[in-house]
């Protein structure tokens, strides 16, 4: 987390829209305007640490549509709401769709930080979790496919016996595979290529 | 020459005879008639006592033979017979004059001409010629008209007719005093006469006159007038000045008559003669008096009536006849003259000249009920009794018939004015519920402000605590947190516009403006609904005269309305127009929707008071529309669209335009 935060205001009205981007600024982070959801999609985000501060109604795309681009295009800013008018049921989308928080205008500042204080923590959290992940699967992307199908097995907690029977090889071969597999994601055991593999499960699962 | 004048009639024979004979006038004729009954009353004593010998005459010989079948009546006149006074006194006579079916009454008549002629030599005539002519028939009841007639036939009864009960009338009772005690077969009513009542009614009635002018004549009869008003007048003395114009030369009279001015009443019995020495027509005199004078004339007698005067107390001959006649059937049906029972006297009644009470100046309602009025000419009541009664009839009915529409109409006016009242309350309300829908939109217009104004407030607050000099930047933030404090009290001012309940207005006002308010009002709202709002407004400045914020109300109603309509559509549907065009002595403002339009049937109750296709609505919301630009003398209508949707109207009439509201009140 070298990079300071990006904050994103996403709000037709540019009144509020400055005093948002002035109050950031005088709080020290670092925040860029946009004044409709438009301008938003056609300025992907730069790939850092932040946040979207989101006006729910707006021209156009709404607040909602903008969170579901947001999500189809594999931006994982964490979204947070601001409301002159929510209903209960648009705050209940929003919320399943992901957001951070819903806030109602006009919000206190410790109620914004604390939202974006949150929203940050979690960009963070994302972010380290998907680099992991993303070294993880590097390491992966090295493995041959038979190593890759010997070490699942091992995953799984299955002997070599078993495997060379399952993959139709020799028993030799597997111990081939397996001792090249545990060099190259640099693992000392097979109990440890076990939990590397089920970690990256667990990652690409999310 | 015979000294009598004479004809007979038979009574119910409509036309009177002819003058047989007429005797000792050397006069022309017209100068002959128009004796009153007053003077002749007076003058013949002697005549009467020469008729008596005549009729006793009559009695010592036996009548010839004689008509039994026949009621003959002999009537007997103090003067000629053709005096407008006798003539009116015999119509009443033949009035009343009825005999027994087997004995048919036969009249004759008979004149002494008094006063022409006269004296003992006369009365032995008249009595041997009465005595003569009626000795075949004699008469069964005599008429002696007047008191020369009366006079003259109890002095010669017993010469002529002693066996017929005579009936007199036309005599005064104080004349009839001095020839009393009668004998009790000489019945009659007696005259009540007396001047002092004219006199009296012409002083009231000309409440100015200071003085009474009195003409008398000559004659001998004049002067008997002249001594009897002399008397009369001193019971006038407080209220006016008495000037006798007495026995002078008729121009003379007529001269003075004419110099007479507003200050005076005229009272006069005519003249028989005047100062120099001219025999009169009393009725003729009269009359050149009356052309001649400048103040009202008064006279004594009702033949005089007609001749110019206004009018006064006088008997009525005719009156005067009828109860002789009745007397006289009496009489012929056999009864006693004693038996009969009498009035007093007649009384005097008031006759007046309506012409000439229009000419003086009288008014109606001094005149008595009891007055006879001459010449009035009859009202069209009179002359078309059955025409006027239904005209009166109808326009009764009518005149009731427009009261209670008048009662009616004000009561609807009331009612009117009342439910208007109770509409403009509806159109407060209505104007609460709009903003009830729209709490959302609202809410959000003031918040968007007020979260620009907290956060510039916070931005400032941590730049003076950062410690940096950062001046402009604050300045900036205090000019925009000034400028969104603008914005969010436009909005609440916007908003107690429409919600408070205001009197309403009549103000020109541009429309163009007052929509474009609507849409800052409804922008929000539309895109809170995720629907387009679009708002087309006329080219050039339009002026409307009225109240702005009903007409906002309006269409405020309308596109909201639009916006539920199209509330479930796909979205490129999800559109509100609303446009203005000119029309017709107008502008047209037209509120279009891309929803499922207006099913047909409900187009013509679209506007009715309480109809509602919404399960939430009140139905009051185009009812009010309705009202609001009925009140501004336009219209609103609905129709649906060429495509799809529908568009609903309103049209308003614009300042200036003809037809449309100009003056500016309020």
């Amino acid at each position: 987390m070298s990079e300071t935060p990006l904050i994103h205001v996403v709000d037709d009205d540019e009144s509020l829209r400055t005093s948002l981007l002035r109050l950031l600024g005088a709080a020290g982070f670092e925040a860029r305007g946009y004044g409709s959801t438009g301008d938003f999609l056609l300025q992907p985000p730069p790939d850092r640490p932040g946040c979207v501060l989101l006006d729910l109604r707006m021209p156009g795309p709404s607040g909602l549509e903008l969170q579901a681009a947001l999500k189809r295009q594999g931006v994982a800013l964490p979204v947070i709401f601001l409301t002159g008018h929510g209903n209960v049921a648009s705050s209940v989308r929003a919320m399943q769709a992901g957001a951070v928080d819903f806030l109602a205008k006009p919000v206190k500042r410790e109620t914004l930080f604390e939202a974006l204080r949150r929203a940050l923590e979690r960009d963070a959290q994302e972010r380290t979790r998907r680099e992991e992940a993303d070294q993880l699967r590097a390491r992966f992307a090295s493995l041959t496919a038979r190593e890759r199908e010997v070490v699942d097995s091992v995953a799984c907690g299955k002997l070599n016996k078993q495997i060379a029977h399952e993959l139709g090889i020799a028993e030799r071969t597997v111990k081939l595979h397996r001792a090249s597999a545990m060099a190259k994601l640099a693992v000392g055991s097979s109990a440890e290529l076990g939990r590397l593999a089920e970690r990256l499960r667990a990652l690409t699962a999310e | 020459m015979l000294p009598l004048s004479c004809t007979e009639d038979l009574v119910h024979l409509p036309a009177l005879g002819p003058l047989l004979v007429s005797e000792g006038v050397s006069d022309p004729p017209s100068r002959v008639e128009g004796v009153s009954f007053r003077r002749s009353a007076r003058s013949a004593g002697r005549w009467l006592a020469a008729a008596a010998v005549a009729a006793l005459g009559i009695l010592v010989a036996p009548p010839a033979t004689a008509a039994p079948a026949t009621s003959n009546v002999l009537v007997l006149y103090s003067n000629e017979r053709s005096l407008p006074a006798n003539l009116e006194g015999d119509r009443g006579l033949l009035q009343t004059v009825r005999a027994p079916v087997d004995r048919p009454a036969m009249l004759f008549y008979e004149s002494l001409g008094a006063p022409r002629v006269g004296g003992p030599a006369f009365d032995r005539i008249a009595t041997a010629y009465l005595r003569e002519k009626y000795a075949s028939r004699p008469p069964r009841v005599i008429v002696a008209v007047s008191e020369e007639a009366l006079d003259f036939l109890l002095r010669h009864r017993a010469e002529l007719f002693p066996e017929a009960p005579v009936v007199h009338t036309g005599i005064d009772q104080l004349p009839l005093r001095s020839l009393a005690p009668l004998p009790a077969d000489v019945v009659g009513v007696p005259v009540e006469y007396g001047f002092s009542p004219t006199i009296d009614l012409a002083l009231r009635w000309h409440p100015r006159a200071r003085r009474l002018v009195i003409v008398t004549g000559a004659a001998e009869p004049d002067r008997r007038f002249e001594a009897q008003l002399r008397n009369d007048v001193s019971a006038f003395k407080d209220r006016a000045t008495t000037e006798f114009l007495a026995a002078l030369p008729m121009h003379a009279v007529l001269r003075r008559l004419g110099e007479l001015r507003g200050d005076a009443v005229v009272f006069t019995p005519g003249m028989f003669q005047d100062g120099d020495g001219y025999d009169l027509v009393p009725q003729q005199s009269v009359r050149a008096m009356a052309a001649a004078a400048g103040a009202p004339v008064y006279g004594a007698f009702s033949s005089h009536i007609g001749t110019g005067i206004v009018g006064g107390y006088m008997p009525s001959f005719e009156v005067m006849g009828r109860q002789a006649g009745l007397i006289v059937s009496e009489l012929l049906a056999g009864a006693e003259p004693g038996a009969l029972h009498l009035p007093e006297f007649t009384p005097q009644t008031l006759n007046v000249d309506w012409r000439q009470l229009r000419r003086w100046g009288i008014d109606e309602s001094a005149i008595p009920r009891d007055a006879v009025v001459h010449f009035k000419p009859p009202t069209l009541y009179e002359t078309h009794p059955n025409e006027v009664l239904i005209g009166t009839a109808v326009i009764v009915l009518q005149a009731g018939l427009i009261s209670w529409l008048l009662v009616e109409y004000r009561r609807r006016r009331v009612a009117e004015s009342a439910e208007k009242t109770r509409r403009l309350e509806l159109a407060h309300v209505s104007r609460l519920a709009v903003a009830g829908e729209l709490t959302g939109s609202i809410a959000h217009e003031i918040n968007q402000p007020l979260g620009a104004i907290l956060s510039n407030a916070d931005a400032a607050d941590l730049i003076l605590e950062s410690g940096t000099d950062r001046r402009d930047e604050v300045r900036r933030i205090l000019a925009d947190i000034r400028r969104d404090g603008v914005r969010a009290s436009e909005v609440i001012s916007r908003l107690r516009a429409m919600l408070a309940k205001h009197e309403v207005e009549c103000k020109p006002f541009e429309l163009n403006e007052a929509v474009r308010e609507i849409e800052s009002m409804l922008g929000t709202e539309a895109r809170r609904r995720g629907l387009t709002l679009a708002i087309r407004p006329a080219t050039g400045p339009i002026a409307v005269v009225g109240d702005r914020i009903q007409i906002q109300q309006v269409l405020i109603n309308l596109v909201l309305n639009a916006m539920d309509a199209v509330a479930d559509l796909p979205e490129e549907r999800r559109t509100v127009v609303v446009s203005m065009e000119s029309a017709a002595g107008g502008v047209d403002v037209a509120v279009r929707d891309r929803g499922h339009g207006i099913a047909p049937e409900h187009l013509h109750r679209l506007f009715d008071a309480f109809f509602t296709t919404k399960s939430n609505g009140m139905g009051l919301g185009l009812s009010i529309a309705r009202t609001i630009a009925d009140a501004h003398g336009g219209r609103v209508w609905a129709e649906n669209g060429p495509g799809e949707g529908a568009v609903v109207h309103v049209e308003l009439p614009v300042a200036g335009a003809t037809g449309g509201p100009s003056a500016v009140s309020g």
